[in-house]
């Protein structure tokens, strides 16, 4: 029989201890943290791949976390988020979100700001501009992962027919406006005839070609370059008062409805039928669109193998205030407050948006990377992608961006962007062509909204 | 041998036929009960709170049906289903009832012509919709370049605040040979005599449909009327996909489209009031019973059973 002297079993014991202390550890699973995909892009069938391939390379590389695409359908994700987080079991991570799908849902985000400061985690290399785009006074609720700045998608080919000088790519020029864009889109619609908008003989009833059209915008983002104070946001900034009739976006109402209704240089609900008629689908791809305003994201929406016409770009008109805004989309992950798994999910998030990852997730979502550091390689991959294209107008946007944002969380916010989309379809339809009048009545719906949030909080 | 394991063989015939009737029907029952019933007690709960589904519901009494008042979107959304329910219901029942009176006739390659009639009603959902949206685009449809050959120029139909409940309602004649069918089976039921003897009176064609078609038709009618009804304020699909292809706004073109459904729909899962959709829900199951039993009520006037004794105990 094997005796112990005491100072064997006092080592002995130690030992024993400590092992009882660590082995938990060893034998600990790692963490699955389950990434909610569906709510933004990344649900074509394209890009099921490059996310599994993304969720082999992180969880080859990581012993401690693993990570788990769940996609679902976009039609659906709404509802589905919606279900998992009320039955109390919330994905941990969700994205890629737009600004105001995260608008839609802010008070379930988990505010990363703790994180933040306690990895002292440097943002200094995301686009200054990128990163109050989904701060709030009360929560931040994820770092950027990647941008869609707009700009002047243009049809080469028509502005070549009429010979109208095409919209210029220096963002210095201070004489593109919205005056100079009407003018010149006047020259660009057409009638069956040929005869221009501007022209005493243009038949307004038979119009065939289209000078300007940003109809794949949002209420909000038609007048939030217009120069307003609070850029894209219906309220002030504590969010107690509404200001959605205010001048400058009442201006830009205005401008849109005449464009439409008296200049016909803007399709209204005929001519929309009539290009998707047309087209394959997209504005530009019918060929009777001369401007269109868009996003980055439009790069791959366009049909450029099936057109027989260049595409060039070029930045968005100054307003009459004198100033430049490119409104902006915006995507990111966020982590839902009721995740039992947020600091794996921070984890996740800053491995997603990191350096050396940011170029292959951004290529899977179609966005350009917030990360400064990689703008250069990104820009080679996309002159690959899609040549002849001024990239410079793209990457300079960026800076001009809209801040508040055109989809930027209010009270109520699903009501109040309601109340907007009606004023902007009592436009576009002709039911109230007085831009000041349908403004002044969204106006009034959404300080009963502010109102009533208010009193109930 | 089972029923020595149950312990019912002591039971009698009658008392077994039950159980097992009722074992039969278990399913349907435990299914009402778990998917119609207990929901249905839910959404009242809830229709008294503020709930938001992701957060705890809170109590706050009628404040959900006070608010109903004051909000324009359900005055618009119950006048939009109303107005389309006194378009569409009376014309689904005429066209339905005028399509049957026309079938039932002694013409050649009839049974046909009732497949062909009756065939759009097997064929329904998105894929109908969408097809219908082509139909009426104001510039491709086949409706426009029709009207233009006579040298009219169309409407934008879903395009149009004006024209596109219209559009709904032409669209709704789509299903129409589902109550065809109802009533071509009830016109067969017509005993051939009763217009053996009123030809023998010298009823003319006219006088024997309104004097014995229609009355023998009534119930059939009545019974379409019922089906109809609940369907039309239960309208949702066709609208929420037209108003959505030809526009962001669902509901649109400037709310003309925005049926009392769209809306509990939007309030519920695109606002997240949950507790003010249930309101809107049970303020429906109100609208239509109380419709429902006026239609009932007013039966006796205009509905009559073949064999009925009026006025007699």
């Amino acid at each position: 029989m094997l005796i112990l002297t005491k100072r064997q079993l006092k080592f002995a014991t130690v030992l024993l201890v400590l092992a009882l202390l660590v082995s938990p550890a060893i034998a600990q699973d790692p963490v699955t943290v389950t990434i909610f995909v569906g709510l933004g892009t990344g649900t074509s069938p394209e890009q099921f791949e490059p996310q599994m391939a993304l969720q082999e390379r992180f969880n080859a590389d990581h012993d401690d976390i693993q990570i788990e695409f769940m996609i679902v359908p976009h039609d659906t994700s709404e509802d589905q988020l919606t279900t998992m987080i009320a039955g109390g079991n919330p994905p941990d991570l969700v994205g890629p979100n737009g600004i105001s799908t995260i608008a839609l849902f802010l008070d379930n985000w988990a505010d990363i700001t703790p994180f933040i400061e306690a990895d002292q985690f440097d943002t200094s290399d995301f686009y200054p501009t990128s990163l109050g785009l989904n701060a709030y006074p009360h929560v931040n609720t994820g770092l950027p992962l990647g941008l869609f700045p707009s700009f002047i998608f243009y049809n080469v080919d028509l502005f070549d027919a009429e010979g109208v000088e095409y919209p210029p790519a220096d963002f210095m020029d201070a004489s593109w406006t919205y005056d100079v864009v009407r003018e010149r889109a006047m020259l660009l619609t057409l009638d069956a005839d040929g005869n221009n908008a501007a022209s005493a003989d243009f038949d307004a009833d038979n119009i065939v070609q289209w000078g300007y059209d940003d109809s794949w915008t949002s209420a909000r983002e038609k007048i939030a370059p217009w120069g307003s104070p609070r850029v894209g946001s219906p309220t002030n900034e504590d969010y107690t008062v509404a200001i959605a009739n205010n001048e400058h976006w009442v201006q830009g109402l205005q401008w849109y409805s005449d464009g439409i209704h008296v200049d016909r240089f803007i399709p209204g609900i005929d001519g929309v039928a009539a290009y998707e008629a047309a087209g394959i689908g997209t504005p530009l791809d019918g060929g009777l669109i001369a401007m269109f305003h868009s996003h980055t994201w439009y790069l791959t929406e366009l049909g450029f193998d099936g057109i027989d016409f260049d595409v060039e770009i070029a930045p968005v008109p100054f307003n009459p205030a004198g100033t430049r805004v490119a409104t902006m989309h915006a995507d990111n992950f966020t982590i839902p407050d009721s995740s039992a798994n947020k600091e794996a999910a921070w984890e996740v998030m800053k491995w997603l948006t990191s350096p050396e990852q940011i170029i292959d997730v951004c290529l899977i979502y179609g966005c350009i990377p917030s990360r400064i550091s990689v703008a250069d390689d990104f820009r080679a991959e996309l002159e690959a992608r899609f040549p002849d294209i001024n990239y410079d107008v793209i990457f300079e946007s960026i800076n001009y961006l809209d801040d508040p944002n055109h989809e930027s969380w209010t009270p109520q916010w699903g009501r109040m962007e309601d109340a907007m989309a009606l004023a902007e379809s009592k436009v576009i339809t002709g039911e109230n062509t007085d831009a000041q009048a349908v403004l002044d009545e969204a106006n009034a719906t959404i300080q009963a909204l502010l109102d009533e949030y208010w009193a109930s909080q | 041998m089972i029923g020595r394991l149950l312990g019912i063989s002591g039971w009698s015939l009658q008392k077994r036929e039950s159980a097992a009737a009722y074992m039969y029907i278990s399913p349907w029952i435990i299914g009402f009960f778990l998917f119609t019933l207990i929901p249905m007690a839910g959404s009242l709960y809830f229709s008294f709170t503020d709930y938001n589904i992701i957060d705890t519901p809170v109590w706050v009494g009628l404040k959900n049906y006070g608010d109903l008042i004051h909000d324009p979107s359900f005055w618009q959304s119950l006048k939009v289903t109303l107005t389309f329910a006194v378009l569409s219901l009376p014309a689904t029942l005429v066209f339905g009832l005028f399509l049957a009176i026309l079938l039932n006739q002694d013409i050649p390659f009839v049974k046909l012509w009732r497949t062909l009639y009756f065939l759009p009603s097997v064929l329904t959902g998105v894929a109908v919709v969408l097809l219908w949206v082509v139909i009426f685009n104001p510039q491709i449809g086949v409706i426009n370049n029709a009207l233009k050959l006579v040298g009219i120029k169309g409407p934008g139909w879903l395009h149009d605040p004006d024209w596109a409940l219209v559009s709904l309602v032409i669209m709704s004649l789509w299903g129409v040979g589902q109550s065809m069918i109802i009533y071509l089976a009830g016109l067969q039921g017509v005993p051939t005599e009763l217009y053996d003897a009123a030809k023998v009176d010298g009823a003319n064609r006219p006088r024997r449909f309104f004097n014995i078609t229609l009355p023998m038709m009534s119930p059939v009618i009545f019974y379409n009327l019922i089906i109809g009804l609940i369907a039309t304020f239960q309208y949702f699909t066709q609208a929420y996909i037209a108003s959505s292809s030809v526009g962001d706004e669902v509901g649109g073109p400037v709310r003309s489209t925005l049926f009392y459904n769209i809306y509990l729909y939007q309030s519920g899962f695109k606002f997240f009031e949950m507790g003010y959709a249930s309101a809107l829900a049970w303020v429906l199951f109100v609208i239509i019973l109380v419709l429902t039993i006026l239609v009932f009520k007013s039966s006796p006037m205009w509905v009559h059973y073949e064999g009925e004794l009026r006025g007699r105990s």
